[in-house]
């Protein structure tokens, strides 16, 4: 199928050379492009970033790999450029019947970032609906786990996404798209899930909305998470089993999209991570960065500093962008994101992308992905079923490039300790995805100066994931 | 210490007539004779003392004035054997000191705020509002509906707010131990987590039954580090139980009361740390329409949640005060929760309140689909608002609360605890009854995701799969 090829085909980075050919492409999409003619870069006369004056210059952009070579100012970057690319990562890699929908989709994304009706609804239901802000929680027994024998560590701090209604970061995405697609007239939602959690954050907002609602989920995870399954047609959507392939995540977005393809100017596709084709990336990044906006608020607050060190899970990305993208600039703000290793890197069962993947074509963007030598995309593993994913948003690709954040990953053995450690310690249950992050604590924890402010994503709360701990703990 | 014995039951006493009331509030034997009496009979043919248990110390004064020593009108008390007297004395007096205690205050914000996540929203719930007005075919704007998200809360409930309060408590009096008593098992995990955060040691006892039915609870307390002891029979069992531990131990441990039950000073004390949630509301009312509520609905199990809400309004005689208890499977059907509705008045577990009792002063097994509910007993402040008229109490069924929580589920995309679905299921009587634009606040108790089970097994069924 055509669709399908488009969507698992890797392909392999082009050379400079080819770039040229590129660009000229580039060029013709600019002069016909309604909303951007040119690329306005300010060229620094210096290499001293302190000068204040330097000249600016107007000027289509040939070769963005200039400007975004690894060490260069984040300030510069261009996160995303008009064809959606973070460097070479991002773009639209989707069949032809698609690309209307998601210039349409873009276009009524910039129009509504400066629409104050819809920014003050948006940020009323955040806080009355979902709850928000969510705190930024000094975790203190945390702290003196962490703290050496001379009485020196790092202070951690937890962003509590936990606390959000339903439970995860991923509402914050699901409602600001739910009431996009209101605005573009859309009355039809759908959305793909692995283990149901951005299931059940899609079909929450529809209900609230009064949206019909249809999740595609594979047939397999339907029966590995019945209870899942159950509070999404609780909610009003309709669950619909896909049995094609290994009948999970992977299968199930390649069914959403397809009903996308045939339903277009009807439904929205509420895709639940910074990875598909763009406008995607930049728009759940956008709608989830009100995370970092607060934390920076509540840093200043609470120390009148930023943060030091940045650590969150990354499965598709999308709670670590809505933490890292208000600090990006800030290049002494350290970003860690935590992957999963599954049985262990070596053991081929993981979803550690960015270690282990290689650049490729998938869900519509250019990224790391986890393939093998013919391109076929690996099954991944990992304890956690939201960081399961054989992908990463191109964005986190892109930093991972540049060295603008740091990647590692986790076994699921360290991941239950945490969950257990984090549990009691501090009264909290995690995710098991967070658990992850919270594991990487032990490595990074040690290496950091007295005094260091580490902010850690609480992405979501681990109620879901007690009875899948217990069987292997043996609680 | 060691050397008191006790037994649920103690010695006979010549058997007064009219009903009798079994103490549960344990027996401690070898406390003399001499100071026990009964309570007075000078007291309404509603309240009898019991016969097969041990009465203990009371005073008449008590039941004449109000307000003093934890009197509600005649409601409330301290009817506890001598021995714990003392140690509800000493939580008395440390209680008092908090109030005005400015570091104490402090921390209690900050932890609120930043670990369970306050201050909780005031939602205005418009497909719900909608809804009733499209059955009322009204042409108007319509009563309007809010809900204080109690569920978005740490844990899940405003259980919270108690439980943490009363372990910075107990940390403070200087114990390393920390046992509760827990029915649906919302109280326990709050419990359970205020105490890791705070690093106490945590035992929690729950019903056999109750254990069964709310198995993720269970398991979620495990996981914050706390003992979780089976009882046999129910949360009253599980009660008795965690009392029995406390007494053996009042020297290192506290018991974690959840709700406005016990005798004084807890309901006080509860009560004050679950009035966080209407202190908020006034201030978010005001915000929104720059005025008050005109109706507060709350589900009723032993009252700690609606008193929270209702508390900061009591004085405002232009708010309405409603509160919905679990009417089962029906008032005649003998299998309810339904205290107020259909109880009389009795000691149990410490306090004088209304009970659901048989003729022979027996404690009746409550039912409900909403296992938080299922107290045969209500807070004395609760019955004191009930007797003076200040507050309203009606009931609702199992069917009626299931329905409401499915509604909600599809309007709002919140699913509501089996609990809070009591009082939502009460809006399809009130709302009919109401002016255009009267704004209704209705407590969001806590949230649903641990009744799911409890719903499957029900097998409802949905029109679109």
């Amino acid at each position: 199928m055509a669709a399908s090829a488009t969507f698992r085909a890797s392909v392999s980075p082009s050379p400079p050379s080819s770039s040229s050919s590129s660009s000229s492409s580039q060029l013709t999409h600019l002069r016909s492009s309604p909303f951007k003619a040119f690329n306005f870069t300010p060229l620094p006369s210096s290499r001293s970033s302190k000068s204040s004056s330097f000249s600016v210059s107007c000027t289509i952009a040939k070769d963005p790999a200039v400007l975004m070579a690894p060490g260069s100012d984040p300030a510069l970057w261009q996160r995303p450029d008009s064809f959606g690319r973070f460097g070479k990562f991002g773009g639209k890699y989707v069949p032809e019947t698609l690309m209307h929908a998601l210039s349409e989709l873009e276009s009524a994304f910039y129009a509504l970032a400066t629409d104050d009706d819809f920014q003050r609804e948006l940020a009323g239901i955040l806080k009355d609906y979902v709850g928000r802000e969510s705190p930024l929680y000094f975790a203190e027994r945390l702290t003196e786990h962490y703290r050496r024998e001379n009485g020196e560590g790092p202070l951690i701090y937890l962003k509590r996404e936990d606390l959000n209604h339903t439970g995860a970061h991923k509402i914050n995405n699901a409602v600001a798209q739910a009431l996009l697609a209101k605005r573009l007239g859309k009355k039809r939602i759908i959305a793909e899930t692995g283990a149901g959690q951005h299931g059940v954050a899609t079909a929450t907002v529809c209900a609230r909305f009064g949206l019909e609602c249809i999740i595609y989920m594979g047939a397999q995870d339907m029966e590995r998470q019945a209870l899942n399954v159950f509070r999404m047609r609780l909610l009003g959507a309709e669950v619909r089993g896909v049995h094609s392939g290994t009948a999970t995540l992977k299968d199930a977005t390649s069914e959403a999209i397809r009903d996308w393809v045939t339903n277009v100017e009807t439904t929205h596709y509420i895709l639940g991570s910074v990875a598909g084709p763009h406008p995607y990336p930049m728009m759940v990044r956008d709608f989830h960065a009100v995370i970092g906006k607060e934390t920076r608020r509540q840093a200043l607050e609470k120390w009148g500093g930023k943060p030091d060190v940045l650590v969150a899970c990354v499965g598709g990305g999308s709670n670590a962008m809505g933490l890292f993208h208000e600090f990006v600039n800030d290049k002494e703000v350290r970003m860690i994101g935590v992957e999963a290793a599954g049985f262990g890197l070596d053991s081929g069962k993981h979803a550690a992308t960015l270690t282990k993947g290689d650049v490729g074509v998938l869900h519509g963007a250019m990224s790391y992905l986890l393939q093998d030598d013919d391109g076929q995309i690996i099954e991944p593993h990992s304890i956690s079923a939201g960081l399961d994913y054989p992908g990463v948003g191109p964005e986190h690709s892109f930093f991972k490039d540049m060295g603008r954040a740091e990647y590692y990953s986790i076994t699921d053995e360290e991941a239950l300790e945490a969950f257990k450690r984090v549990s009691r310690l501090e009264g909290i249950i995690p995710a098991l995805e967070t658990s992850h992050a919270l594991a990487y604590l032990e490595k990074l924890c040690p290496t950091l100066a007295d005094g260091t402010r580490v902010v850690l994503n609480f992405s979501g709360r681990g109620d879901k994931d007690v009875q899948t701990v217990a069987k292997y703990l043996e609680v | 210490m060691s050397s008191t014995k006790i037994q649920v039951r103690g010695q006979l006493l010549p058997r007064i007539p009219a009903r009798n009331h079994r103490m549960i509030y344990s027996v401690v034997c070898g406390v003399s004779t001499k100071r026990h009496h009964r309570e007075s009979s000078l007291l309404s043919r509603e309240t009898c003392p019991s016969s097969d248990s041990v009465p203990t110390k009371t005073d008449k004064s008590q039941f004449l004035c109000g307000d003093v020593d934890g009197k509600f009108g005649r409601f409330g008390g301290k009817f506890v054997p001598e021995t714990l007297i003392s140690s509800l004395k000493d939580l008395e007096d440390e209680f008092n000191c908090l109030l005005s205690d400015q570091e104490f205050q402090e921390e209690l914000t900050t932890a609120l705020r930043d670990y369970v996540g306050r201050e909780t929203p005031l939602y205005f719930a418009g497909r719900l509002t909608e809804h009733y007005k499209n059955i009322g075919r009204t042409i108007g704007v319509g009563p309007e509906i809010y809900l204080k998200r109690e569920d978005l809360s740490h844990c899940g409930s405003h259980k919270i707010n108690n439980a943490l309060a009363q372990a910075m408590i107990a940390r403070r009096l200087g114990c390393s131990h920390v046992v509760a008593a827990t029915g649906a098992g919302q109280h326990g995990v709050a419990t359970a987590a205020a105490c890791a955060k705070l690093s106490l040691e945590c035992t929690v006892y729950m019903g056999a039954t109750d254990m069964e039915k709310q198995f993720f609870n269970v398991l979620s307390m495990k996981q914050l580090g706390a003992q979780v002891k089976s009882v046999k029979g129910t949360f009253k069992d599980a009660s008795s139980e965690a009392i029995r531990h406390w007494v053996e131990n009042l020297d290192s441990t506290y018991f974690l009361l959840g709700t406005v039950v016990g005798p004084h000073p807890c309901p006080i004390m509860v009560r004050e740390f679950q009035s966080v949630i209407g202190k908020e509301t006034r201030r978010q009312a005001h915000q929104l329409w720059g005025g008050k509520p005109d109706v507060l609905v709350a589900c009723v199990g032993s009252g700690a949640n609606a008193l929270g809400l209702f508390h900061e309004f009591v004085g405002d005689e232009d708010v309405r005060l409603v509160g919905v208890e679990a009417a089962g499977l029906g008032l005649d059907s003998g299998k309810h929760s339904a205290t107020l509705a259909v109880g009389h008045v009795g000691v149990y577990h410490g306090s004088m309140s209304y009970l659901l009792q048989d003729d022979q002063g027996q404690i009746l097994k409550p039912h409900s689909v909403g296992v938080g509910l299922e107290y045969p007993g209500v807070g004395p402040e609760i019955s004191f608002l009930k007797q003076t008229g200040r507050a309203e109490f009606y009931t609702a069924t199992d069917q009626e609360a299931i329905q409401a929580c499915m509604r909600l589920s599809r309007l709002e995309g919140i699913i509501p605890a089996l609990e809070t679905s009591h009082a939502l299921a009460f809006l399809d009587k009130l709302i009919p009854t109401l002016r255009d634009g009267a704004k209704v606040i209705v407590n969001c108790s806590g949230r649903g995701d641990k009744d799911l089970d409890t719903l499957i097994q029900r097998g409802i069924s949905f029109p679109n799969c």
